[in-house]
């Protein structure tokens, strides 16, 4: 096994997440590549130097703004609310809908298209209309 | 975590002072998450409510799969990383190399025993060291640092909190500690 692993592996022992066996293997390595052990030693300071961090408190009155503003925003009529996320997803919706229109209204006039390009090539078909347009009698010819 | 459920469980049926002490509970947790990933308090302040407000909205959407910590750490993730990415369009401009003073200040706390370290005003100095170092790694490992550091979460909490492998959080974590460690090579002049 190349150092690049156990170095890996390394990481992985000082955060008590690794296997049996890998430790065992680990410990081994260990004991004959400086390198590594040096690399232990690096690791354990930048977990010791996390482990001196102090931590810090939110700004003052942290609850006190924030209940406010869940009573404010609960005032509030229900569309302002959804308005951010509204006008956030307007353009996604938008373009969906010009898709899904473009692809309705192609299947349409594909499917036109098609149909009057089929009976031209089945039938020779002859409409007799009167004067006013109304249709009389429609002649199916034989097929093409 | 048991109590946990059951608080979110009340506050679902409407006991607003359910959510309340959920707020007393987590505030700090949330909050230093925040302040780790960010680096600037008054930032971390602002998500900090924003994730409650999350919460508040959206703890109908909570079914108890995970741990309520797994998905309060998932909303403060994706929170953080919605900020990151509309700051990528504003400059903001943390400093991150660290001066000679705090070389040796680093070095020195280092190289003592943990007890003589404890005193008040040298942690707090040393926490700005700390988060300068924070503040020069990109976002992931910033991330996954924090998780591991100084939240001192499992492998297991953190694959799922932020949606990778367990492979992946070995890889990374790894990866971001080389990257502090080239950071802070000024300790380790011999290498």
């Amino acid at each position: 096994m190349s150092c690049k692993r156990f170095k890996i592996l390394l990481s992985a022992y000082l955060d008590q997440e690794i296997g049996k066996d890998e430790e065992e293997e680990l410990l081994e390595h260990l004991k004959t590549c400086s390198g590594c052990a040096r690399e232990l030693e690096y690791l354990k300071d930048i977990k010791r130097i996390f482990l001196l961090r102090e931590k810090k408190e939110p700004e003052e009155f942290f609850e006190t703004r924030l209940f406010t503003r869940i009573k404010d925003r609960e005032k509030q009529p229900i569309w302002q609310v959804y308005l951010p996320a509204f006008k956030k997803s307007i353009f996604v919706v938008l373009i969906f809908f010009f898709l899904i229109v473009g692809f309705l209204n192609y299947k349409k006039f594909f499917y036109q298209r098609r149909t009057e390009v089929i009976s031209d090539l089945l039938t020779d078909t002859q409409v007799e209309e009167n004067f006013e347009g109304e249709v009389l009698a429609i002649y199916y010819g034989p097929p093409r | 975590m048991e109590e946990d459920f059951k608080l979110v469980a009340r506050f679902k049926k409407g006991d607003q002072q359910a959510f309340e002490l959920l707020v007393r509970k987590h505030k700090m947790t949330v909050f230093n998450t925040i302040y780790s990933i960010m680096g600037n308090i008054q930032e971390a302040d602002d998500i900090a409510q924003e994730v409650f407000l999350k919460v508040y909205t959206k703890a109908g959407s909570f079914r108890g799969e995970s741990s309520f910590s797994t998905w309060l750490y998932r909303i403060v993730v994706n929170s953080c990383l919605d900020e990151l990415r509309k700051r990528k369009n504003r400059i903001i401009s943390y400093e991150t190399e660290f001066s000679q003073e705090e070389k040796l200040k680093l070095k020195d706390v280092l190289a003592s025993k943990e007890e003589d370290v404890s005193e008040e005003l040298r942690r707090k100095e040393l926490e700005d060291i700390i988060q300068k170092g924070m503040n020069s790694l990109p976002e992931k490992d910033r991330i996954i640092l924090t998780l591991k550091e100084i939240e001192g979460l499992s492998y297991s909490e953190i694959s799922q909190i932020m949606k990778i492998s367990l492979g992946k959080v070995k890889i990374w974590l790894f990866r971001a500690r080389q990257k502090l460690k080239e950071k802070l090579s000024f300790l380790y002049p011999e290498e």
